[in-house]
C-alpha cells in the first residue's frame, strides 16, 4: 500500500484550495479599508481610461470614439501581459518564508498572480464595454470573440511567467533587466499607432513582437468590428502553446532546486 | 497504517562564498574556459536511513546544526533530497512553524481559511472546525480584527489551535511548546498531547531531553548530519548527553 507522490496536474488540483485562497487574498488586499472596497478595480480603469482617451484624442486629433475603441483594446491586454511578466516573477521570491516553511506545490504561486490579474483585466475590458456604450459607439458580435482571446493570451502570459518567476530566484538582477525589457516592448507593440506605422528601419522588430498577434486578436473584433484573420489566430494559438509548454518544461525541471536558492 | 521509510537520505546545500551569482556573472563564466567556483557543498544531512513504523514515537537529538530541522523539512518536503529516498504514507501535519502563511493585514477569521487551506484543510473542515478554534484560541472579540493588531501571545494561540485543530496520522514536531501565559500553556499542553496520543507517529524534535524522554519510545541522534545512534530513549539519550560533555 505504497502511495507513490500524485502528478504535478494532480497535486494542483489536490491543492486548488490553496490557489483559491491566494487569489482572493491578492484581489482584496489592494482595496482593503477602502469605502468603495473591490469597485475601485472597476473604477479604477474607468477614469484612467476616461482620461486617457480624452487627453489623446485631443492630443493626435483623432475622433474619440474610435480612438478610444483602438487605444484601449491595445492597452489593456499589453497591460495584463507586462504586469504578468514581471509580477510573476516576483512570486517565488514574495512568498520565500512560505515556501521555506511548508510544502505547497510551487506553481500555485506564479499561477495565483496570473489568476488574479485575468480577473482584473477582464474586469478592465468590461469598464471599456461601458464606456465605448456610453460614448455611443456600437459592439457587433465579433466581440464575442474576446474570451477566446483571454484564453490564448493567458496560456501565452502564464508561460512565459513560469519562465520569469524561476529565472528570477536564480538571477535576482532579473527583476531591473525585465523593467526595461517590458518598457522597451511597449514602444515596439502597436499600442498607440496602428500596426503599420512603425515600418521602416525597425519595422523588422515589430514583425519579431511575439505580443503583437495579440493585441491583433482584441483590437479586430472591437475595432474592425470582424473576427481576427485565422493566420493571427494561428500564429496566437502556436505562440501560446509554445509559451506554455516552455514555461511548464522550464519550470518542473527547476522547482525542485527553488527553496535552496531563496 | 502509517509508516515513514527513509533511505540513504542526504541533502545538499549550496553555500556561496561571494554573493549571489549575477546575471552577468553567469554570462561571464560562460566564456571563461576555467570556471572558478565560487561555492561549495555543504551536506546537512548524510546518508541517514531510518524507518518509522505506526505506533513509534520518535525523537531526534543533536546539537544546534547538526541536521535536524532540516531532516524534518525534508520528511514534509519542503526540502528535495539530493540523494536517496524518503517515503510517507498517511497524513502529514507539518507542525514546524505555526502561523507561516498567515497574512497581517487579514482579519483572524480570514487567517483561519487562509492558512487552514495551505495547512491542507478543506473548505468544509475550516468551517466545522471555525468556531472551536476561536473558542480554544480565546480570541472571540477579535476574531474580526486585522492579525496585525493582535498582541503577540494572542496571534500565537489562533496559530496554534489552528494546527493543532485537525488530527493527523504523522505528527512533526520541531519545540513546539511555546507561547501563551501559563494558563494557555496548561490548556496548549493537554492539546498537544491528545494530539500526540492519537497520532500514528510522531517525529519530535527538541534540545530538552526529558521532555524527549517522557514523549518518545525511541530516538535518534544526529551529529552534523549523520545518524549516530538510534534506539531506546535511555540508552540513546545518555550517550547523547555523555558525548555531549565530552566536546
Amino acid at each position: 500500500m505504497k502511495t507513490s507522490p500524485p502528478s504535478f496536474f494532480g497535486e494542483l488540483y489536490k491543492r486548488r484550495n490553496v490557489l483559491m485562497q491566494l487569489v482572493s487574498q491578492q484581489l482584496i488586499l489592494r482595496y482593503r479599508r477602502t469605502a468603495l472596497g473591490y469597485l475601485w478595480t472597476l473604477i479604477n480603469p474607468l477614469l484612467m481610461m476616461s482620461v486617457m482617451a480624452v487627453v489623446f484624442a485631443t492630443l493626435f486629433k483623432a475622433d474619440l470614439k474610435t480612438f478610444t475603441v483602438f487605444l484601449f483594446t491595445g492597452m489593456i491586454p499589453w497591460n495584463f501581459f507586462s504586469s504578468v511578466v514581471s509580477q510573476s516573477g516576483s512570486s517565488l521570491i514574495n512568498n520565500e518564508g512560505l515556501i521555506k516553511k511548508i510544502y505547497l506545490p510551487k506553481v500555485i504561486f506564479p499561477l495565483s498572480v496570473v489568476l488574479a490579474l485575468l480577473i482584473d483585466s477582464v474586469l478592465s475590458f468590461l469598464a471599456l464595454f461601458l464606456i465605448i456604450l456610453a460614448i455611443g459607439g456600437s459592439l457587433s458580435w465579433a466581440a464575442l470573440f474576446i474570451p477566446v482571446a483571454y484564453l490564448l493570451l493567458f496560456f501565452f502570459a502564464l508561460g512565459i511567467g513560469l519562465i520569469t518567476s524561476v529565472a528570477m530566484v536564480f538571477f535576482r538582477d532579473l527583476q531591473h533587466v525585465i523593467l526595461i525589457a517590458m518598457q522597451g516592448l511597449f514602444f515596439l507593440t502597436p499600442i498607440f499607432y496602428k500596426n503599420e506605422a512603425l515600418a521602416g528601419k525597425i519595422g523588422w522588430l515589430v514583425g519579431l513582437n511575439p505580443v503583437v498577434p495579440f493585441i491583433e486578436l482584441f483590437r479586430a473584433p472591437l475595432y474592425s468590428a470582424s473576427l481576427p484573420k485565422s493566420s493571427v489566430i494561428i500564429q496566437a494559438l502556436l505562440l501560446s502553446l509554445a509559451a506554455i509548454s516552455i514555461g511548464l518544461l522550464v519550470f518542473r525541471r527547476h522547482e525542485k532546486k527553488i527553496v535552496f536558492r531563496l | 497504517m502509517s509508516s515513514i521509510r527513509v533511505k540513504d537520505l542526504s541533502i545538499k546545500f549550496r553555500i556561496y562564498h561571494d554573493r549571489s551569482p549575477s546575471l552577468k556573472d553567469y554570462f561571464a563564466n560562460l566564456f571563461k574556459r576555467q570556471r572558478q567556483i565560487a561555492y561549495s557543498d555543504f551536506w546537512a544531512v548524510k546518508d541517514v536511513s531510518f524507518e518509522v513504523k505506526a505506533g513509534d514515537r520518535l525523537g531526534i537529538v543533536g546539537h544546534n546544526g547538526a541536521g535536524k530541522s532540516t531532516l524534518l523539512k525534508a520528511l514534509c518536503r519542503v526540502y528535495e533530497s539530493s540523494e536517496g529516498e524518503i517515503s510517507v504514507d498517511g497524513r502529514i501535519a507539518p507542525l514546524l512553524e505555526i502561523g507561516a502563511g498567515f497574512h497581517p493585514e487579514f482579519t483572524g477569521r480570514e487567517n483561519i481559511y487562509l492558512n487552514g487551506a495551505i495547512l491542507g484543510y478543506t473548505k468544509q473542515q475550516l468551517s466545522v472546525i471555525e468556531p472551536e478554534v476561536i473558542a480554544f484560541a480565546e480570541v472571540e472579540e477579535f476574531i474580526d480584527t486585522p492579525v496585525k493588531y493582535y498582541s503577540t501571545g494572542m496571534y500565537m494561540r489562533l496559530a496554534f489551535s489552528l494546527a493543532t485543530a485537525m488530527h493527523p496520522d504523522i505528527l512533526i514536531l520541531d519545540e513546539i511548546f511555546a507561547g501563551g501565559d501559563s494558563s494557555f500553556m496548561k490548556k496548549a499542553k493537554a492539546r498537544m498531547y491528545e494530539l500526540i496520543n492519537k497520532s500514528d507517529i510522531m517525529v519530535f524534535v527538541s534540545h530538552d531531553t526529558n521532555l524527549v524522554s517522557s514523549l518518545c519510545n525511541r530516538v535518534i541522534w544526529i551529529d552534523h548530519g549523520k545518524l549516530v545512534a538510534d534506539g531506546a530513549p535511555d540508552e540513546v539519550l545518555a550517550r547523547y548527553l555523555a558525548g555531549r560533555l565530552n566536546d
